[in-house]
This record gives structure tokens, sequence and C-alpha cells, in this order.
């Protein structure tokens, strides 16, 4: 079993650093510190939640073609809700 | 997906028959249980031409999920799809607006059953309950009236292939409402159709 990681997540929009743990999503991370992050289905569907990963590294849990394709994904976009960090992030959702 | 193959033509006609029945038993109201129910039964039936929808012919997502479509009737008519998803890909509980259909191919997919519990009254609040739960697997599919709500997710290891029947096609979808019970949220995906029920409530 892996080892849980602490990471700093900096939501550029809301001008907050915040901490998330490597098993938590960037987006669960950030509404449980009161960010008002912008989100609807929360489960890669939707991609309300789209974001630009501005410096550092995630994971993205299963999500759909149709919410983030391999090209944005390249081009530096993620999803908050499938985010999870894999070293100190900072991110701007679109 | 492969057009032009002698399967995929037979398909095709498959496909637009299956349509034609479904507006015969749906007629022009709003769907019924009851109606819902004999459709379920038309679905199945088309599900159980396995032949008709070979792996081959849909591709596997570039991420974890894909809805090929399979017939999207025109004049705002119903979407059929065929969809693919990955071992662990979900959906939260969801309030598609309008009914829907699912029977399953291959694979295995976890359908839970929830019921809203507040009075809908406080803007992005809400609270739901489960109330039920079933496998979609090859030989079994489920139903939905406009405003149920399900979650799903992919279970075992194989992709879970289904059969998806909708009132509306995905790109002409309405408000589709996401609960978040770790939240006591909901949240609203735009209505492809114009205003939807949060956007009209804050009106």
């Amino acid at each position: 079993m892996p080892r849980t990681r602490r990471y700093k997540i900096t939501v550029g929009n809301a001008g907050k650093t915040i901490p998330c743990t490597s098993d938590q999503t960037i987006l669960v991370a950030a509404i449980t510190a009161g960010i008002d992050y912008p989100y609807a289905c929360a489960t890669g569907n939707c991609a309300t939640c789209i974001s630009r990963l501005e410096a550092g590294m995630v994971d993205l849990l299963p999500h759909g073609d149709g919410a983030l394709s391999r090209k944005q994904e390249d081009a530096g976009l993620t999803l908050a809700c499938r985010a999870r960090p894999r070293s100190d992030v900072k991110i701007a959702w679109l | 997906m492969n057009d032009t193959s002698p399967i995929a033509q037979r398909r095709k006609a498959a496909c637009t028959a299956f349509l034609q029945r479904v507006r015969e038993v749906h007629g022009s109201g709003p769907m019924t249980a009851s109606s819902l129910s004999k459709i379920k039964g038309l679905l199945l039936d088309l599900a159980a031409r396995r032949e008709l929808f070979p792996d081959a012919d849909f591709a596997l997502p570039d991420a974890q999920g894909r809805s090929h479509m399979l017939d999207d009737a025109a004049n705002d008519g119903y979407g059929l799809y065929l969809t693919v998803n990955l071992p662990g890909k979900e959906a939260a509980p969801h309030d598609h607006g309008i009914w829907c259909l699912n029977a399953g191919l291959s694979g295995l997919e976890e359908q839970r059953f929830w019921r809203r519990t507040d009075d809908g009254k406080k803007q992005g609040f809400a609270t739901i309950e489960q109330i039920d739960e079933a496998i979609v697997k090859e030989g079994t599919a489920i139903s939905m009236l406009d405003h149920d709500i399900h979650s799903t997710l992919v279970v075992g290891t194989a992709p879970s292939r289904c059969l998806a029947l909708y009132g509306y096609a995905l790109n002409r979808f309405p408000e589709v409402l996401f609960f978040h019970p770790q939240f006591s949220s909901v949240r609203a995906c735009a209505s492809k159709r114009g205003p939807g029920r949060l956007q009209a409530a804050q009106a």
C-alpha cells in the first residue's frame, strides 16, 4: 500500500494555497478548503472543472473522452475532479 | 466505427427498425412506466443480437469512456448509442431530465438508484439516499423515467459495453443535475436546450 503524501495546491483564480493528499482529488481538496471551484459531475464526464495545470504533476482517475481529450491533456489541461497530485501543483480553472 | 461492412448495414437497419418500434410504443405524449417497460424489452431484444455489435467495430475509448452513436434520429428524436467504459469509470448520482434505458452487451456496470430527500428549496443544496441497485450485464437492462436518479460504476476487469437509449440525443440533452452526497450539493450541467431548472430558479 503506497504511503499517502501531502502536497500544496495553489489555485490561481482563488489566490489560495491549500493542502491536498495524494489520494484526494484537487476538486475535493478545494471544496473542502472553501474554494468555490466550478464543478458539476465531479466524475470526469462534463468538463465543468476543466483547468490549466500551470505547474506540477497529477494522476488522472478514469474519465470520459468527451470531458478531456488526449490533445487537451497534452496542451496542459486537466480535470480537477479527476486529478490527484503527485507533486506540489499550480492550477487555475478556465 | 466501420459503417460500410455488411454487418454495419444490418446493424443500421436493425437500429432503424428498433427506433420505429420505440416511436410506436411511445406515441406522442410523455413517456410512461408502462411504455418504458415495453421499450426495455425491445432494447433487450436488440442487445441479444450480439453479432450486430462486434467489439472490433467499436473502438475502446482514448481515456476510459466513449459513446458511439448508433442512430441520432432527426427532428429532435431519440439518441441510441453503444457505450464503452473501462473498469473504474464512474458517474456521480445524476438526473438526466429525460428518460433513458441501458442494456448490457458485455462487462459489468454497477447501477445505484437514489431518491432526493431534501425539499429542493435551498440553492445548490441536496441530500439523497440510495434506494436500489443493480448490475447491468449481458441479458439485463435498466430503465429510468425523466427525473429518476442513478449513479454508475464499471466493475470487474473487462470493459463494459452497453446499448443506451435516451429520450433525446446527447447533443440535444436537457440540463443534467449531479448530486454529491459528500458535500450535500447539487450542480447542473448546462442544458443544450435552453435555460435549465437551476438557472430558472436563479432568475
